[in-house]
């Protein structure tokens, strides 16, 4: 719904700021979705008078016209206070009040000129609402009435500045459909007095027109009014009244159809109005017309005011004349019974429709208006006859109607008065503070919700307050007390005690609803999923998970080639043996003691992994890293009648090791590493920055001897893993994975294959080749390395897949055959690599 | 010419027929179909008849050009099909698979990881210590008298530096009740140590999960609830559970919590000796001691926690008799539980 503020302000004093009022109301709980701002339009805009129009010779449709702007100082002016203007609207007329922007003006997306137009002097643009910022028509020029004063400033006649909310209204709030329900809700929130329209009594001297009025459907029309006028002046709107029609998206037609539109926008409640004259007799003989409310006939036809016919089936309700129908019922009038400039006489409708039949009629005919919007959201019947009054004293001040006798009413089971209890303990249990009794009544009579008295507690909407209300209410326990309200009808929305503590919370604001403390992230939930996911890795990889003590044989370090009083070893005052005296600095002795269980146990292949703390004493105390290490010998996987076990080696556990730390996205770098039980030409150590993830390596094969293992005899290698658990956890903290767009163009695979000498190794190759281009060469692979007696001493061959992609363009063969160029050439300049 | 026509036709479908391979379809294609065969030069002698009969004689054409195009493309799809058609009639499907390589978590972290998605899944968080304490979080701050046993070098593992090998994960609580306001819901698993002398139902290094609660309202209905939670998840929906008075220092009242027998169902077997009740581990409501020790007003919140032996949960779920079974991590007992998680 599109609010102007200019007219908001008519019911509530608001002097908040237009980003305060986007907020009050989205927080108020009303969705703004759209906030424009109708700019103040320059001074240099007026109304003028055209004085004449010609027609310029050799066009269609340019008009010279001398436009007066009175006493308004303008330089171009001639003496008769006339001003030149080229025009091209069809609607221009020489008489008319229009809108002109004289030279200097800057509108919206233009700034007006003086300028030749075929070879005539222009000295301003008339203008139509859209150049002016005001609406989208683009129709024509602006003509204003005739009463307003040439000279006189556009800003005031368009109250501009103005700002103009699309507000979102959820379905459940019928009220909130017309200004005075948002300025209600408003003013509760901000706890202002709503204004409303003043109501002038009807005075009827008159009981000339008739008109029956039957009721065949009191089930989908609750209450139907209808009040009959005459001698009404059909006649454009005043000023007032089309622009703020037009600033809510409508468009003006006439005066009575304007006021029609203006009630419905204020009230949220729609109207109608019949011309009495069209409307027929159902008695042919009878001296005046009929309305029934009835279901459509079948197949009955109904030319309606958008200009279509529609075919109604049987179901719909209609508001018929004594013979056809007039009205879909709360969705559109007929074109014939439509107000025209010739109606005299009128019947003004303010009716009530069951939501449920307007929405299925509506849904059927794909036919919706600003009035089915509205009535499918339920409104209710027990207002209508004061809507019908606050449209009766429009028409009669804006188009000068006589009353023509009292209102027909048909309320045939009028509402009764509905009556809630809500408990204030009830709003701090379900929302978390608490509201003072004076502050929940403050809130709610803004809302117009009537405070009746205090009481016992009752569930659900109560007919009568007999018995429920009590005098000394402060006995009450708190889960009894209860205030009690007398429920708007407005309100469909409120029938149980959390519908209102609802409006309570929405109202003081959900900002001041406390965070209650529930979780303290006590649980380090990354470690806790690195840890895992390492675990799972291994397993994965084809380890079974170890478990040994956490105190050790200091000998065994020895044992592993480490000098003992280098080690940090916590001992333990009571230890139940000298090989358990120390907590455990490392977990790789005990891994090879299981390894030499299990070969002892005549498995050959073992592959175990354990992880666990170490206990490392330091300056001040004590620390407890967390490791995973892990050892391995003799084959990859089972033995299977299809394919060989291949034997456990270097680049299997450098893929184990490698492979984990890329899943882990962590970037990595690797070097050669240096540990007393390793042999240092086949280990490599991980690099995080200069953080150590990780080693493996192949463990000296004359230190196994200390654990009774021969590999002589056994004739395989071990090898181990080591991780530092905690590093990885650490770096991985700042990871995150960033989705690259996928090139929409080919990549292109290249293969290079090449003698490198011996010494030269692969990560300086690769590193050398991604430098080249790194935009383009998005992957390298090596596929096969060959070293025999047919590759010069000190060589061995090389063989890579290159693959390059380009994220903006497809790549030529020409851009290709360059990079590969370049490649060889820093290849062979750099390490005397020879191409084969 | 119609003759020859038809001979062609015969002629060309026998061959069509004998295509075996993509490059047949083609030749054969070519040698009826292409510009020196005789259909196309039929067309060219069109202009030799009466005008009268070229339409009818132009339609035959047409019909033969149409027919063996027919041919040659269900000849062609029949080929492409068959080519990928590979049926293997002679093969043992009896013959193992392909095995996986992959390898399995020891039963003790199994049954760690199954209680941390209980307690997680029932809104706890998982707290984490150190496994070397001082006498303040292990016995002080759990309100245990100076002079108490436990604290014997026969009963606990000391270390240099004053310091021990905490006997209990309830160390834990004390860290996270210094560190952190009530609400709290964390459970702590961790090794354990006491000296005791390795045998089929003790280990010098074990594995507790402690479970600590302290908020408002907390009360030993929220401990039973908890308990028959965790049971039902970790041992089936019809086991069932009990608390029986019992005494430790920290809680007040304390208990033990039992669960029916999960080999006889509560009927009294040789697991439960006869009782029909599993011992599960020692419970309680939070002693207001340790309240006041660390600073938190017992008026206001409540507590209960609870330990678990890890050990006894997997030997249970197993069936596993002896207790150093589970650390020999020898192949045979590993790769028993590689299906398990």
């Amino acid at each position: 719904m599109k609010v102007a503020l200019s007219w908001l302000k008519k019911y509530l004093d608001i002097p908040e700021s237009v980003s305060e009022l986007s907020d009050l109301l989205t927080f108020a709980g009303i969705e703004v979705e759209d906030v424009k701002e109708l700019k103040a339009l320059p001074a240099s805009v007026i109304a003028a008078r055209v004085v004449s129009a010609e027609p310029v010779p050799k066009t269609d449709h340019l008009q010279l016209c001398q436009v007066d702007v009175g006493e308004y100082p303008f330089a171009q002016k001639g003496e008769d206070n006339c001003v030149q203007v080229i025009c091209g609207a069809p609607n221009c007329h020489s008489g008319m009040i229009a809108v002109l922007a004289l030279p200097g003006s800057i509108l919206t997306d233009l700034e007006i000129k003086s300028a030749k137009i075929r070879g005539i002097i222009s000295n301003g643009m008339l203008c139509s609402e859209r150049e002016l910022g005001i609406s989208d028509s683009h129709a024509g020029i602006i003509e204003l009435p005739q009463d307003v004063l040439v000279g006189t400033s556009v800003n005031e006649l368009y109250m501009l500045p103005d700002v103009v909310f699309d507000l979102e209204i959820t379905p459940n709030r019928s009220d909130l459909l017309g200004y005075l329900g948002i300025a209600r809700d408003l003013g509760a929130k901000l706890n202002r007095k709503l204004i409303e329209p003043e109501l002038t009594e009807l005075s009827v001297n008159f009981d000339r027109l008739k008109l029956g009025l039957k009721n065949m459907e009191p089930e989908l029309c609750p209450r139907y009014t209808a009040q009959v006028f005459d001698n009404v002046q059909i006649a454009e709107s005043p000023l007032w009244l089309k622009v703020a029609l037009i600033k809510s998206g409508l468009r003006p037609i006439n005066n009575v159809v304007d006021i029609t539109n203006y009630v419905m926008l204020e009230t949220g409640h729609p109207l109608h109005a019949f011309d009495y004259d069209k409307l027929a007799s159902e008695d042919t003989n009878a001296s005046h017309p009929d309305i029934v409310i009835r279901k459509a006939r079948p197949k009955e036809e109904m030319l309606a005011l958008d200009g279509r016919s529609y075919i109604l089936e049987g179901d719909e309700l209609v508001i018929a004349d004594g013979q056809k129908a007039s009205a879909i019922a709360g969705v559109m009038g007929s074109e014939f019974s439509g107000i025209t400039p010739q109606s005299r006489r009128i019947v003004l409708e303010s009716a009530a429709f069951h939501p449920g039949s307007i929405r299925k009629t509506s849904y059927k005919l794909k036919l919706s208006s600003d009035s089915s919007y509205r009535f499918e959201r339920h409104l209710a019947a027990d207002k209508a006859h004061l809507i019908s009054q606050r449209a009766s004293n429009l028409i009669q001040e804006l188009a000068g109607g006589e009353l023509c006798g009292p209102l027909y009413d048909e309320y045939p089971n009028p509402l009764p008065d509905q009556y809630l209890a809500i408990r204030p303990s009830r709003f701090q249990l379900l929302i978390g503070h608490s509201m003072s009794d004076a502050e929940i009544q403050a809130y709610l009579s803004c809302l117009s919700f009537e405070f009746k008295g205090y009481g016992r507690y009752q569930k659900g909407l109560q007919s009568s307050l007999e018995q429920l209300l009590v005098n000394d209410a402060s006995v009450l326990p708190s889960q009894e007390y209860a205030h009690y309200y007398l429920v708007p009808s407005f309100r469909v929305d409120v029938s149980r005690e959390a519908d209102i503590l609802e409006e309570l919370a929405r109202l003081s604001g959900y900002d001041k609803v406390p965070q209650k403390l529930v979780n303290q992230q006590i649980m380090d939930r990354h470690a806790y999923r690195i840890r895992n996911k390492i675990m799972d890795w291994m397993v994965n990889w084809g380890c079974y998970e170890t478990l040994n003590y956490s105190f050790c044989d200091p000998r065994q370090m020895e044992d592993l080639g480490y000098e003992p009083q280098s080690l940090p070893f916590i001992n333990l005052i009571n230890p139940q043996s000298s090989n358990q005296s120390v907590m455990r600095v490392s977990l790789i002795p005990q891994l090879i003691t299981n390894l030499a269980y299990n070969l002892n146990h005549a498995e050959r292949n073992v592959k175990l992994f354990e992880q666990a703390k170490v206990y490392h004493k330091t300056e001040t105390g004590h620390q407890e890293p967390m490791q995973m290490a892990a050892i391995f010998s003799g084959m990859r996987s089972a033995e299977h009648w299809q394919s060989k076990a291949q034997t456990i080696d270097f680049s299997w556990v450098k893929g184990c090791l490698e492979s984990m730390l890329g899943s882990f996205h962590l970037p990595h770098t690797s070097r050669s590493c240096e540990r007393p039980y390793l042999v240092t030409a086949e280990s490599r150590a991980y690099f995080s920055e200069d953080t150590e993830l990780g080693v493996f390596g192949r463990l000296k094969p004359e230190l196994l001897a200390k654990w009774g293992i021969d590999l002589s005899i056994l004739k395989q290698d071990v090898w181990i893993i080591e991780c530092n658990v905690d590093a990885i956890v650490a770096k991985t903290r700042s990871v995150s994975i960033t989705y690259q767009p996928i090139s929409r163009f080919p990549a292109v695979l290249r293969d290079l294959s090449f003698l490198a000498p011996l010494q030269v190794q692969y990560q300086d190759i690769r590193e050398q080749i991604l430098a080249i281009d790194p935009a383009l060469v998005q992957e390298i692979e090596v596929f096969d390395e060959y070293r025999s007696k047919q590759i010069p001493e000190g060589f061995r061959s090389l063989s890579m897949h290159i693959i390059l992609q380009d994220q903006e363009k497809t790549l030529t063969d020409e851009r290709v055959d360059q990079l590969m160029d370049l490649v060889q050439k820093t290849l062979t300049d750099k390490y005397d690599i020879r191409m084969r | 010419m119609q003759n020859q026509l038809a001979t062609m036709l015969e002629e060309a479908g026998r061959e069509i027929e004998a295509c075996a391979t993509a490059n047949d379809i083609l030749n054969t294609k070519a040698k009826y179909l292409g510009k020196k065969s005789l259909l196309n030069g039929l067309y060219g002698r069109m202009k030799d008849l009466e005008p009268s009969e070229r339409p009818a004689f132009g339609n035959l054409l047409n019909e033969a050009r149409q027919q063996l195009e027919t041919l040659l493309n269900a000849k062609s799809s029949a080929i492409k099909a068959q080519s990928w058609k590979k049926e293997n009639t002679d093969m043992d499907f009896s013959m193992p698979g392909m095995p996986s390589s992959r390898g399995g978590y020891h039963p003790l972290s199994i049954v760690r990881r199954q209680i941390d998605e209980v307690f997680i899944s029932l809104g706890f968080e998982i707290a984490e210590g150190l496994d070397i304490e001082d006498e303040f979080h292990n016995f002080d701050a759990l309100n245990t008298p100076a002079d108490h046993p436990s604290r014997n070098l026969a009963d606990t593992f000391y270390v240099e530096g004053g310091r021990l090998l905490r006997t209990q994960t309830s160390t834990v609580q004390i860290r996270v009740m210094e560190s952190y306001q009530p609400p709290i819901r964390i459970i702590s698993p961790g090794r354990c140590y006491r000296n005791d002398k390795p045998d089929p139902s003790h280990s010098p290094v074990f594995h507790q999960v402690e479970a600590l609660v302290v908020d408002k309202g907390i009360s030993m209905s929220d401990l039973t609830d908890t308990l028959q939670n965790f049971a039902s998840i970790m041992f089936g929906a019809r086991v069932r559970s009990r608390i029986r008075p019992h005494f430790f220092p920290f809680t007040e009242p304390s208990a033990e919590m039992d669960i029916s027998c999960v080999a006889c169902s509560g009927a009294g077997c040789r697991v439960c000796k006869g009782s029909g009740w599993l011992e599960m581990g020692g419970a309680g409501m939070v002693d207001p001691n340790v309240f006041d020790i660390l600073g938190i007003d017992s008026e206001i919140y409540t507590g209960f926690a609870f330990g678990l032996g890890i050990e006894r949960i997997a030997m249970l779920k197993y069936n596993i008799p002896d207790m150093r079974i589970l650390f020999e991590n020898d192949l045979r007992m590993l790769n028993q539980f590689r299906g398990e998680l």
